[in-house]
């Protein structure tokens, strides 16, 4: 007998760390969204967000923009009246979102993540220059011409990281996140 | 002398190497121990969450199990982004078996074990609650007189909270840049997002929120703001001319963080404190001590 | 000489017999339990009602019944009735006892023959029990006349006019120097806007002229000994340094004192008062107090003003006066002792104490009072500027998981209370950030929509932060509220002149250990936990002392004044019986087997066990004994036994559930 689970229920189940957050107990006081530093550049509120889960609106949670640019500056989840972990359900909403690959067209968020598990994966430490495939050429002509002066400016004050590094215990390092999600070539 | 085990965090070995040189000089200066955690992994930041939990936690467990491995009892992290996952993944390895237990199968293909035994601290905390104000007091050779600093503390730093400390107006930033000599400024936004790994994903916003905080610094007559947090001082520093392109502004404020500030003070070469390496000039500064 | 027991199963409708084998339940004790006793097994479709219990007075009259077991819900539904019942028919009611079937069995099984199978082993129990009851008296003790009344707000005011009017005696204790609480602090009251103090001082002088009421203020209870019937109070009375046999209260010392002091009590910080002083004008009694912290003779021996101009022949001023100790009897004690605001500097994200024009709740009811610090204008800090623009907050403190998780309940109604009063007094525009609008009770909800009509405005969203830091020119010099507006979905920052935070309210600082001195208990959220929330809202399970005002939660003053009248009339009832029975369920201790080791007398929740120095035993007072029981469990020499729950029966309960009375049944 297969069980259907509501959108709130998956989204809960994403959250392993800290199950027992508690989304259903959201009054939609909107605390959160008055807090929240990013709001303006979010296509919903985060009490939107919220509410629009508990009413199954899976379409237009994943098509949004909100868990995109949130910040994970917790402002909002210790200000919340239910004690809510609203900034922890972004990340559940994001995890959800690359998982069933939906998400908004353009944002630069998913791939850039993903890239960046996958550059720890091989290496074990972050080198930016070989993330900046993912975002330098999605701000325009004038955002690439921006971070090429950027970059050039950190360069000349020695900022700019050259080469990337590798940790020593590499193999036993993939040995360990293989563990837990298979990535990565096997050793 | 008791020895702190050190994670700097991959930052600081690049866009915030001044960061890390201030640090140790300051350490030594106060005599603070820092033992360097071998082979440690990048702890994620913000950028694992979104893709699984589970291996974020592991990959910032990895750096607990070499810490208690080391035999230390202190975890210290100068980045609040590495400070805030090695505080909260040893805090849920202490609270929930089955997630340490999963964890620690994974650990056990890189020979490593953690028993969430290790006390994460920040670099500030450290200097704070250890070395103490007092005796930072008497260190002080060259008090940074009429200083105007905005203590930026960030997010991370603060918040998720850890547990009952004053999240929305703590003092312990500007305690400690008075007992530098300095004159911390009333900073309402002291608290408030730089935007953090935005000014990758979503640059409008994340210059923004720059632009917020640093009109604000000007507003309350900053000289310099002070920060805690690398990815802090990058989107503020690094990142200023493009908020002045954006929004038509002229800033020039310098952004150092707190331990070139202290280091100043306590006469340590600018040089030595990687001051110069700025592209918003920590020059000026310098003034207020020399 | 055996015992003739009667049992009887209870249908409850379908509540236990859609479950259980009632009939074949009823039958199996009749026949199976035979040689224990029972003579009659019967069943009935409900055992409360009159035909129900005639069932049961008939058989004791007509089988002569000697105990009686009632299988049916839980005894503490109807193990008063079945009791009753007994009685009637000429059985002591202790010697029937009532089984659960329907909480313990039918309720929580959904096994049909594993349940029925339960309830013949739960009536086995019962059976083996009661063989062990003895029949018991109820314990009477009498009542003094006297009520000691502790708060003198609106609640224990009308407890006490009550009482007093009865023609009984009341002893009304108060911590400040004036009766009078918050309500004294008020402007307006919602939703007839009535003046506060208007309809407040006629009952404050009532009080103060009323030949039963024996009125201390400036004084507080220290201890309680005694129990319902017969309390004794310990009550300090503190000094006030004025004598108040020649004291006219006629003002002139409080006038010439030069000390000038933050009033932080009655005027919530806004205003000041003097050295001596009365906390305002129309108090009761009109006798000043000194507050010795702040008086500068006695912080270096100089002034004596009020000595110096005090007009009374001879000098009311007496600096030498001590603290007095008083004794009062009681048979009954009411506690109103009311509520604290909650402090906003917890909230720092609000701004309050950090940014001047934010302002408390009862800041802006001293504010709005003509007789306060500004006189009734409504101005920011400077005391001059009228203000433009105004921001009200509801739930500060309230509804959140990181402060109080309760409703505050009276907030609202005060909310659009001042939102009608700052759009009439300076025509402001007024903004109202709310949760939700709570106007439950008579014409509250008319009162919304009246504030609606004149224009206030309402904006969904519970505020985020409260700050100075401008953005945009409009901003500058503003104070800036940043709140989402949830029904547009949009984050708005409104630049205001004045916030005022509509506070929660919260138990007194000290609620839990007032409320050990008196031996009741204080709820999860500090509030003082009454008999039955619903049923019995005034009375607490401590017999004797009652409840009432917000000491038992938030509430509005006609719900105060309720309660109060409520205490009062309960208290009227027992005065009026002059003995009340107390049920004979207690615990006693056999002295011979006492070692005196006192174990006992610290466990004891309802402090009703005390050390017999003499004798070095323990001895427990019945009247204040509630049966729990603990004591009987922690006595390590088992010298403490429970009438009504004996070692013996207990055991013999075990036994008969696990069926060890059962005779092989012959097929």
């Amino acid at each position: 007998m297969s069980i259907e689970l509501s959108f709130n229920d998956e989204i809960a189940n994403v959250m392993y760390a800290t199950h027992g957050n508690p989304i259903k107990d959201c009054l939609q006081c909107g605390t959160c969204s008055g807090t929240c530093p990013a709001v303006e550049f979010m296509d919903h509120t985060p009490r939107v967000i919220i509410g629009l889960i508990s009413a199954g609106y899976k379409d237009e949670v994943l098509a949004s923009n909100t868990f995109w640019s949130c910040a994970s500056c917790y402002h909002c989840t210790v200000r919340c009246p239910a004690g809510i972990d609203i900034a922890d359900m972004m990340y559940a909403l994001k995890r959800y979102s690359i998982w069933k690959g939906r998400h908004q067209e353009g944002l630069i968020g998913p791939v850039f993540s993903e890239s960046f598990v996958k550059m720890i994966v091989n290496s074990g430490r972050s080198f930016e220059p070989l993330l900046a495939p993912t975002y330098i050429f999605k701000n325009g002509p004038q955002g690439l011409v921006q971070e090429a002066q950027t970059a050039t400016g950190l360069m000349l004050k020695g900022r700019l990281p050259l080469l990337p590094k590798k940790i020593k215990g590499l193999k036993k390092f993939q040995n360990m996140v293989r563990r837990i999600i298979p990535i990565g070539e096997p050793s | 002398m008791k020895q702190y085990a050190y994670y700097p965090g991959c930052s600081l070995e690049s866009l915030a190497t001044s960061y890390n040189l201030s640090t140790l000089e300051v350490a030594h200066n106060l005599g603070v121990d820092l033992k360097e955690i071998k082979d440690w992994n990048c702890c994620g930041a913000t950028a694992y969450f979104p893709v699984d939990e589970l291996l974020a936690h592991t990959l910032v467990a990895r750096n607990l199990a070499l810490a208690e491995k080391d035999g230390l009892s202190d975890f210290v992290a100068p980045c609040s982004a590495c400070y805030k996952n090695a505080y909260f993944t040893n805090a849920y390895l202490k609270k929930d078996p089955d997630l340490a237990e999963h964890i620690n199968y994974a650990l056990e293909a890189d020979n490593l074990h953690v028993n969430g035994t290790m006390k994460v601290r920040h670099l500030i905390e450290v200097f704070i609650e250890d070395v103490g104000l007092e005796e930072i007091g008497k260190k002080i050779t060259h008090p940074l007189k009429g200083l105007r600093v905005a203590p930026y503390y960030g997010c991370q730093l603060l918040r998720p909270r850890k547990e009952n400390e004053n999240v929305e107006n703590p003092q312990f930033f500007e305690s400690l840049l008075s007992a530098l000599g300095a004159e911390p400024v009333d900073y309402p936004s002291k608290t408030r997002c730089c935007g953090g790994s935005l000014i990758i994903t979503n640059r409008k916003a994340a210059l923004d929120m720059v632009h917020i905080l640093l009109q604000d610094a000007v507003n309350r007559k900053a000289d310099v703001i002070a920060t805690t947090c690398p990815m802090c001082n990058v989107n503020l520093e690094v990142y200023q001319g493009q908020v002045n392109r954006e929004f038509g502004t002229q800033f020039a404020i310098p952004v150092m963080y707190f331990t070139q500030l202290m280091g100043v003070a306590l006469g340590i070469k600018p040089g030595k404190l990687g001051i110069g390496k700025e592209l918003v000039s920590g020059e000026p500064v310098l003034a207020f001590a020399y | 000489m055996s015992e003739k027991i009667g049992v009887y199963v209870c249908h409850c409708g379908t509540n236990i017999a859609g479950t259980v084998d009632v009939k074949g339940v009823a039958e199996w004790a009749a026949e199976h339990l035979k040689h224990r006793g029972v003579v009659i097994g019967r069943e009935y479709k409900f055992m409360c009602s009159s035909l129900g219990q005639e069932l049961v007075e008939k058989d004791i009259k007509e089988l002569g019944l000697t105990r009686v077991i009632v299988a049916a819900c839980s005894p503490h539904l109807h193990e008063k009735t079945f009791r009753t019942a007994c009685e009637r028919a000429g059985l002591n009611p202790y010697l029937c006892e009532m089984v659960s079937i329907r909480e313990q069995v039918s309720w929580v099984h959904a096994d049909k023959a594993a349940a029925t199978e339960k309830s013949k082993a739960v009536i086995s129990g019962g059976v083996e029990r009661v063989l062990h009851n003895e029949p018991l008296e109820p314990i009477r003790v009498p009542i003094h006349a006297d009520t000691l009344v502790v708060g003198g707000g609106i609640a224990g005011i009308q407890a006490a006019l009550e009482i007093a009017d009865a023609g009984y005696h009341v002893c009304l204790v108060e911590r400040e120097p004036s009766i009078g609480g918050h309500m004294a602090q008020f402007d307006k009251t919602f939703p007839t806007l009535d003046c506060s103090a208007c309809i407040l001082t006629p009952k404050m002088v009532d009080v103060g002229n009323h030949p039963n009421i024996t009125l201390l203020t400036w004084s507080e209870v220290v201890k309680v000994d005694g129990f319902v019937g017969n309390f004794k109070a310990t009550i300090r009375k503190k000094a006030r340094y004025v004598n108040t046999d020649t004291c006219t209260g006629c003002g002139i010392c409080w006038e010439k004192c030069p000390k000038k002091v933050v009033d932080n009590v009655y005027e919530a910080g806004l205003g000041n008062r003097k050295a001596i002083y009365t906390p305002f004008a129309q108090a009761v009694p009109r006798y000043p107090v000194i507050d010795v912290e702040n008086c500068t003779y006695f912080k270096n021996g100089k002034c004596k003003a009020c000595q110096i101009f005090c007009p009374t022949e001879p000098n009311s001023i007496n600096f030498d006066q001590k603290d007095e100790m008083l004794e009062v009897q009681a048979g009954n004690i009411i506690l109103a002792t009311g509520y604290d605001l909650f402090d906003a500097t917890r909230i720092p994200q609000y701004g309050y104490g950090k940014l001047p024009n934010v302002f408390t709740s009862l800041e802006f009811e001293r504010m709005c009072n003509a007789a306060g610090p500004t006189e009734g204008k409504i101005v920011l800090r400077d005391k001059t500027t009228t203000p433009k623009s105004v921001v009200i907050v509801h739930c500060v403190g309230s509804r959140d998981e990181n402060y109080n998780k309760y409703c505050s309940g009276i907030c609202c109604m005060q909310s659009l209370k001042f939102a009608h009063l700052v759009m009439e007094r300076t025509g402001a525009e007024v903004y109202n950030c709310y949760i939700d609008i709570r106007t439950p009770f008579k014409d509250y909800e008319e009162f919304y929509k009246r504030v609606l009509e004149e224009g206030g405005h309402f904006i969904r969203g519970k505020v985020a932060e409260v700050t100075d830091a401008a953005r945009l020119p409009e901003e500058e010099g503003k104070l800036i509220v940043q709140v989402e507006d949830t029904l547009i979905g949009k984050q708005r920052r409104i630049p205001v002149d004045m916030v005022i935070l509509s506070a929660g309210i919260e138990p007194r600082h000290d609620a839990k250990e007032v409320g050990k001195l008196f031996g009741i208990a204080c709820g999860a959220s500090g509030w003082y936990t009454e008999k039955h929330p619903k049923l019995d809202p005034v009375a607490t399970m401590t017999e004797g002392i009652y409840i009432a005002g917000c000491v038992q939660g938030p509430k509005d003053i006609p719900v105060s004044v309720a309660q109060g009248a409520a205490a009062a009339a309960r208290v009227l009832g027992k005065i009026q019986q002059g003995v009340i029975s107390l049920e004979p369920i207690k615990a006693s201790i056999n002295e011979t087997q006492c070692s005196g080791c006192r174990i006992c007398n610290g466990l004891c929740p309802f402090n009703a066990i005390a050390f017999i120095e003499d004798d070095k035993v323990s001895s427990i007072n019945p009247a204040l004994c509630q049966g729990c029981g603990t004591c009987v469990a922690a006595c390590p020499a088992g010298a403490i036994s429970g009438t009504g729950f004996s070692d013996a029966q207990i055991i013999a309960q075990i036994d008969g559930l696990l069926l060890r009375n059962l005779e092989p049944v012959e097929a």
